[in-house]
This record gives structure tokens, C-alpha cells and sequence, in this order.
């Protein structure tokens, strides 16, 4: 199974660009986006999802052009939106019932199915509270649930962490793993360190283009040999800010340990190399672009 | 004062920049239109029985600026009575409720904000009323002030008091809509009604919000000076008669103020505050017990969600869940659309809503089919005129518009379910037509249940919102129960030409079926 995305551009209006001539070839595993804001990244998962058409370009699934046949990939697609919502007069039952007919499956197994993956989603208990009551990383589940709901080939999370506590975020990573080997998965998210644990591939976006994409070694390769760490004293901090692109600060008492990487110039006195990391190599890409 | 500038600003640019809005100006517009009818229309605006005046710019000026004010007052009450929910929905208000602006400031702000979208309006209508002179009136001069005058005088109090009264129905009913339709309907016809019998006194003068006393006194007064009469009885609103009488003529000049009228409008200029700043005492700063009702819910739960999220690592193995057949049915649609539109507002409605039912069953007739059953429907307001709207008002659109063939699946069951619900309600007239074999009024009732579902669906996705709906409607149920023959979706009021009227009813359907899914097409693929 192969997505296959050519020159895809989208143009809100004369001003706003959405992805521009943007090409991508998408196997089966998971694929991590990573961007800063109005990167691009939800408008490409819309235009996957087919709820945007693209200006222009095409993308095809195992041959088939979605963009003008959008029922091809709805019926093996499962999509958790950034900022869905959900009716509050209903049951998680009943919500993910109405799901099941959306997506057009249904059959006897339909009500186990629903209870083993409330049951996945630690929901079972609630289930048959109004879904109004739910708290959001309560809501984040059945988000997770509904896109499960009728045997996906594909699934597109967008931000799926958002709201989730620490322990279901690694809960969620571990379910993602396990689907990957079957389907091919999209996601994005703001937190590097999700994708860094689970993406096979990422991908690095910035103003609708593609700066690249590769699994995460070639990624981080970028910036290898760039990140330097030292322990300054906290009111020469902008100095190293005017030279170098700041990774992070940690404070240490009156001194401060920053980690930097260098752009055109040499290491300041007394650093030391370290290791560079998917987030050392996304903010060095998408800086210098 | 500078950050109330602010709200006002925001809030009003944020209600005007909207489809909503510039639809509600193009129906202002034809409304306005309507108000100097033609001598050979079929209704009158301001109705003095034998009697008719002549069109001219006092004429003009003053029934429109009369008109103005009693229809602007009614429906743009509608219009407007929102504000505050929309903060409460968009949590904008849980923002306000932390800043430093006082209870009536921010009231304030909103009450002005409602007063200057009504304002906008007026003025469209102003502007109308001008041209409407040029149009019907001839021969007569122009005079400015017959226009400026009257809008000031009778509309601009009438419509500040109804901003504040928006303010009060959303303090003290909060989002119940439909018992702020109730509450300001009767206020409107407590307010229209007890004037009616009331001899002209400057207690008469005082109390009328609108002017209308005034108005219509001084007219009489020049029919029975003119004339030699005892005229009384002068309506105003939208009177359809199809009986053609002869009548004669009348030369009015307009109103001759008075102090009392002057000071009335003051009056009610002062009200406007004072209804306000009593709103302001009793102002929830979105802090109201539905909120800490769904706090204490989502407290207990969460205590209940903690204990089980936790326990044990459950896992999703998607090779092992049972397999799934393709259903593209529309049926669990409909049962999830009919459960939404049951669950919808609170269980005192349904009470009303079964009295009036009941009531549609032992009613006589006319009233039975023409009030009984447009006013049953128009509680339905609040439910149909979420039907093609809630997906994106719950974010839903997300789902929906991604599903298996959603135009072809969902919109059908929307519709559906709206009808249903339609027909359900409609089946004690449906029944006693049938019985009397009267296979037109089934039909008219089957077509105008169509229609009025199909109009919901097509102005929500056309207009992204439920307010044009709403208020349109209301004005529709307005004018059927004064049995306007050109409302009557339903068949409720005679027509000469049966066939005709049918094939108008289905023609309309027919148009607004194919633009709600031509829009929702469009929609679906381009988030």
C-alpha cells in the first residue's frame, strides 16, 4: 500500500498558502510530521482525509486518485482531527454507533467491537455517561476510538497527545506502534519527543513546503557535529543568543547550562559536542530554511 | 470607558461581518419594501377602516418609521439576544469573568453592541422609506425631516429599550431560547395589546414604547377633522384582506409633538439603562449553576476515570476485534438524529408542546390548522434550526464530512429526521383532515412540513448559523397566525388557485433540496 502525493499546492486566498508544490511518497509504518505552526501540516492531512481539495497536484492511493474519487479512501481511513468535537447528548455508545454508520460498517460485531475498544481506551466504566461530561483527555480517547472504529488501512492523527497525561501518551505511542505494521500512519504532533519514540519517518515542514524526509537518523545527521553544550554565566546568555540558535537553558544556580547549536561560526570557549537529537535536527532545519 | 469602546467594536464587528447578517439586510430591505404597499396589494400596513391616506412624505416617512419600529422591535429582539451566549459558547466568557470589567460594563457594552446592529438595520430601512417616496408618492414634495423626525422619535427609544430587554432575557433565562421567544412575545403583546383599549391619555402616551398611540391618534384625528367621523380603530402591522372596499382618502401632515410625548421617549430612554444596570445585579459572570451542575459532574467522574484509567494496560488489537460488514444505510443516522432532536432543550417544553397538541385535537378548525399547528412547529425552532448546523457547531464536521458518501447518507437523514418530528407533531390535523376527506390540506401539511424542515437545513449550511433561521421562521409563524396569504407554507389560509399554490410550495422545495446539497457538496471538500 502506497500514498503517493505530487506537487501539491494549496491556495487559500492571494496571501495564504497552504502546502506549496509539495511532493510525497508514503509506505506503510508511521510517518511523523513535524512543523511549526501554519507549517502545513493539518491542511496536507485534510486534503489525505479529503475534507480539502488541493489547488493543485494529486494524490493517489495504490493508484487511485483520491482527490477526484474521495469514497476510495473513506472506507479504510481513520481520522482524529486536531479540534473535533463530539455531541454532548451522547453516550459513547450511541456516539461511536452513529461513527460505525458514518463510516458505513455495521453487523453483528458492531456493539463488541465498540465495547473492546472502549475497553482499549479505558473508557468501559463511562461509557454510558453523556459524552458532555467528559473531561478532554477523556474526549482525546474517544477520539482515538472512533478512528479505530472500522478496521483502517490508513490512520491520520493530527496533534493526538493534546490533552492526554503522561502515562496515556505512552499508553497512545505503544498502541500506534502495534498498528503500524498493518497500516500506514500519519502523524503530527508538537511534541518531538512522541514522534522521535514511534515514527519510522519523519517528515520536516516549514511555510507548505517539504524540507525533508527520511527515517530519523538521516534527519538528525543534519545536525550532527552542531550541538554544543556550556555552563554560562546567566547575563551571557544573549550574547550566545546573537551568535547561535539557543536549543535550551537550564538554570544552575547564578550559572546557566545552555544547549546551542552553531550556525556559521565557531563553538564559544569551554563548550562541549553532544549528541544531537531529532529535536536538535528540526529546529536546525527549520530555522536555517 | 475606553475598554467598553473595545467590547462594543469587537462585538459589533464580529455579529455584522457574517452571511447571517447580510441576509437578514436583504430581507430588511424587501420588508421595508413591503411597508408602502401599492394601492393594488392585497394587504395594508397601517389599516384605517373605509379610509386611506395619501402617499405622502409625511405619509411615507412616518408608517415606515412606525413600521420600522414595531417589526425591527419584534424580530430583531431575535436578532440580537444572543451576545452573551455566544461568550458562553466560544469561552470567551470565562476570559471576561477573569478581567477586571465590572458586571455592568460589560452588560453595558453588549446592550450598545445590540443597539447599534439595530441601528444598522434601521437605517437600511431609512434609507428605503426614501426611496419608497420617490416610488409610490407623486406630485408631493420631499421633506426631510418627515423621514429624520419619526425614526428618531418612535424608533430609536423603541429599539434602545429592546437591546436592554435582549440583555435582561439573557441574564435572568440564560440560553433557554425558546422561553425568551415566549417572554418577549407576550411583553410585545402585553405592551401592543393594552394600548389598544386605552383612551389617549397622557398615561396612554407615556406607556407606549413604540409610539404607536400617538401615531395612530393623530391620524384618526385628521380622518374625523376631515371627515366629520369617530374614527378609533387604527391598526398597525401587516393586515391582509383580499375584499377590496371602496374608501376614501386622507391628507395627513404628521404628528404634532407634545411635551409628554417627548418626555416619554426619554422615559424610555432611562428604562433602557435601568433595565441594565437591575440585569448587571443579577449577572452570572458565567459562573451560573449549569456550569457548576456539569463542574460537579465532571468532578465526580474524573475521581471515577482516575480509578480506572490506570488499572490495568489495556491494549487494541486490531486483528482481534470482531470484523465489521459495510452498512450504508441511513437508518442509525435517523435513530441518531431523532435522539438528538428528543434530547434537545429542557422537559418543560415537551409539556407545552403535548398541551398544544392536545389542544390541536379538540380546537376547532381553523384555529386548530391555522395557529395551533405553525405556532407547535415554531417550538421546534430551536431543534430544526440545528439540524444541518450542529456537526459544525460540535466540531463534528470533521467526522462527518470525511464519512463514507456524507451527502448522499447524512444530509437525507437530517432532513428526515426534521420531517418526522414534523409529521409527528402535525398528526391530530393530519388525522381530522383525513377524516374529512380533505386530501388537499394532507398534502399542503406534508409539503409545508417538507418546506419548513428544508428551509432549516438550506439556511444553516447556507448561512453557517441558526439565527437566520430562527428569526425568519418567527416572522413567518408571525405572519401566518394574521393569516399572510404570502407565508402560508402550510396551506393554513384559502388561495384561489390551488394548483398554483402547489406548484409554488413544491417549486420552493425543490430549490432549497438542490441548493442545501449543491453548498453541502462544496462544503464537504473544502474545510
Amino acid at each position: 500500500m502506497s500514498l503517493v502525493i505530487k506537487n501539491l499546492t494549496k491556495q487559500y486566498d492571494k496571501q495564504k498558502t497552504g502546502l506549496s508544490d509539495y511532493s510525497v511518497t508514503i509506505e506503510k509504518g508511521i510517518l511523523g510530521l513535524l512543523g511549526p505552526n501554519g507549517a502545513g501540516k493539518s491542511t496536507l492531512m485534510k486534503i489525505i482525509a479529503t475534507i480539502s481539495k488541493p489547488t493543485q497536484g494529486t494524490v493517489f492511493l495504490d493508484g487511485e486518485d483520491i482527490v477526484n474519487n474521495p469514497d476510495y479512501i473513506r472506507r479504510i481511513l481513520g481520522y482524529l482531527p486536531q479540534d473535533f468535537g463530539v455531541y454532548p447528548n451522547l453516550n459513547a455508545y450511541e456516539f461511536l454507533e452513529y461513527i460505525a454508520a458514518l463510516k458505513g460498517v455495521g453487523g453483528a460485531g458492531l456493539r463488541q467491537r465498540i465495547e473492546m475498544l472502549l475497553e482499549g481506551v479505558n473508557l468501559t466504566a463511562d461509557a454510558k455517561r453523556p459524552i458532555g461530561t467528559y473531561s478532554g483527555g477523556m474526549k482525546q480517547r474517544i477520539g482515538i476510538a472512533q478512528a479505530l472504529l472500522n478496521d483502517p488501512k490508513i490512520l491520520i492523527f493530527d496533534e493526538p497527545t493534546v490533552g492526554l497525561d503522561p502515562e496515556e501518551r505512552v499508553r497512545f505511542r505503544q498502541l500506534i506502534s502495534d498498528l503500524a505494521d498493518d497500516c500506514i500512519i500519519i502523524l503530527s504532533s508538537h511534541i518531538v519527543s512522541d514522534i522521535e519514540t514511534i515514527a519510522d519517518e519523519v517528515a520536516i515542514m516549514k511555510n507548505g513546503r517539504l524540507l525533508d524526509k527520511a527515517i530519523q537518523p538521516e534527519i538528525i545527521s543534519h545536525a550532527d557535529g552542531k550541538v554544543f553544550e556550556t555552563l554560562i554565566d546567566s547575563g551571557d546568555l544573549n550574547v550566545i543568543k546573537a551568535k547561535h540558535l539557543i536549543i535550551n537553558t537550564t538554570r544552575q544556580k547564578d550559572k546557566t547550562k545552555v544547549r546551542y547549536i552553531i550556525k556559521n561560526q565557531e563553538p564559544e570557549p569551554s563548550s562541549i559536542p553532544a549528541t544531537a537529537t531529532l529535536e536538535d535536527a528540526y529546529l536546525f532545519l527549520t530555522q536555517n530554511a | 470607558m475606553k475598554y467598553i469602546y473595545n467590547i462594543i467594536k469587537a462585538d459589533y464587528l464580529q455579529r455584522t461581518r457574517s452571511y447571517a447578517f447580510l441576509i437578514t439586510l436583504a430581507v430588511t430591505i424587501y420588508v421595508a419594501y413591503s411597508f408602502v404597499p401599492p394601492p393594488t396589494a392585497n394587504y395594508t400596513t397601517l389599516t384605517m377602516p373605509g379610509y386611506k391616506g395619501v402617499y405622502n412624505s409625511a405619509w411615507v416617512g412616518y408608517v415606515s418609521a412606525m413600521m420600522t419600529t414595531v417589526m425591527l422591535s419584534m424580530w430583531g429582539f431575535f436578532l440580537v439576544n444572543s451576545g452573551i451566549k455566544k461568550d458562553i459558547d466560544t469561552e470567551v466568557g470565562l476570559i471576561v469573568a477573569t478581567t477586571r470589567i465590572t458586571n455592568l460594563g460589560y452588560l453595558l457594552s453588549k446592550f450598545l453592541s445590540n443597539f447599534l446592529v439595530l441601528l444598522t438595520i434601521m437605517g437600511f430601512t431609512f434609507v428605503v422609506s426614501i426611496a419608497m417616496f420617490f416610488l409610490r408618492a407623486s406630485g408631493s414634495p420631499h421633506i426631510l425631516s418627515d423621514f429624520v423626525v419619526p425614526y428618531l422619535l418612535f424608533a430609536l427609544p423603541a429599539l434602545f429599550f429592546i437591546s436592554s430587554l435582549a440583555i435582561a432575557t439573557e441574564v435572568f433565562l440564560r440560553d433557554k431560547l425558546i422561553l425568551q421567544c415566549i417572554a418577549f412575545i407576550f411583553l410585545f403583546g402585553f405592551i401592543l395589546g393594552g394600548l389598544h383599549g386605552m383612551p389617549n391619555s397622557n398615561s396612554a402616551v407615556i406607556m407606549d414604547v413604540f409610539g404607536v398611540k400617538t401615531l395612530t391618534g393623530s391620524i384618526s384625528d385628521q380622518i374625523n377633522t376631515q371627515y366629520h367621523a369617530e374614527v378609533k380603530d387604527i391598526s398597525m402591522g401587516f393586515i391582509f384582506n383580499h375584499h377590496k372596499k371602496a374608501y376614501k382618502t386622507v391628507v395627513w401632515n404628521g404628528v404634532s409633538w407634545t411635551n409628554v410625548f417627548l418626555l416619554s421617549r426619554l422615559v424610555w430612554i432611562f428604562l433602557g439603562f435601568a433595565v441594565v444596570y437591575i440585569s448587571s445585579l443579577f449577572f452570572h459572570r458565567f459562573d451560573f449553576k449549569h456550569a457548576t451542575r456539569n463542574r460537579k459532574k465532571k468532578a465526580e467522574f474524573g475521581e471515577l476515570a482516575t480509578e480506572v484509567v490506570y488499572k490495568e494496560s489495556a491494549t487494541i488489537n486490531l486483528s482481534k476485534l470482531p470484523k465489521l460488514l459495510p452498512d450504508y444505510g441511513i437508518i442509525p443516522f435517523i435513530k441518531t438524529e431523532l435522539l438528538l432532536l428528543i434530547r434537545r432543550r429542557s422537559k418543560w417544553l415537551w409539556f407545552i408542546i403535548a398541551a398544544v397538541w392536545v389542544g390541536m385535537i379538540f380546537a376547532p378548525m381553523d384555529i386548530a390548522y391555522g395557529i395551533l399547528l405553525p405556532v407547535i412547529w415554531f417550538l421546534q425552532v430551536t431543534r430544526w434550526s440545528e439540524l444541518a448546523t450542529k456537526e459544525k457547531t460540535n466540531q463534528l464536521h470533521y467526522f462527518t464530512y470525511s464519512s463514507y458518501k456524507p451527502l448522499q447518507r447524512m444530509l437525507p437523514a437530517q432532513i428526515l429526521a426534521g420531517l418526522i418530528t414534523a409529521v409527528v407533531l402535525a398528526l391530530p390535523i393530519i388525522v381530522r383532515c383525513a377524516i374529512a376527506l380533505n386530501g388537499y390540506a394532507v398534502f399542503n401539511i406534508f409539503s409545508g412540513a417538507v418546506f419548513i424542515v428544508l428551509l432549516a437545513v438550506c439556511l444553516g449550511i447556507i448561512s453557517n448559523g441558526k439565527k437566520l433561521y430562527e428569526i425568519l421562521f418567527f416572522m413567518i409563524t408571525y405572519l401566518l397566525t394574521q393569516k399572510g396569504d404570502i407565508v402560508d407554507y402550510l396551506g393554513a389560509v384559502p388561495h384561489n388557485n390551488h394548483a398554483l399554490y402547489i406548484c409554488i410550495i413544491l417549486g420552493l422545495n425543490l430549490l432549497l433540496a438542490v441548493t442545501s446539497f449543491t453548498v453541502r457538496n462544496y462544503q464537504a471538500r473544502h474545510l
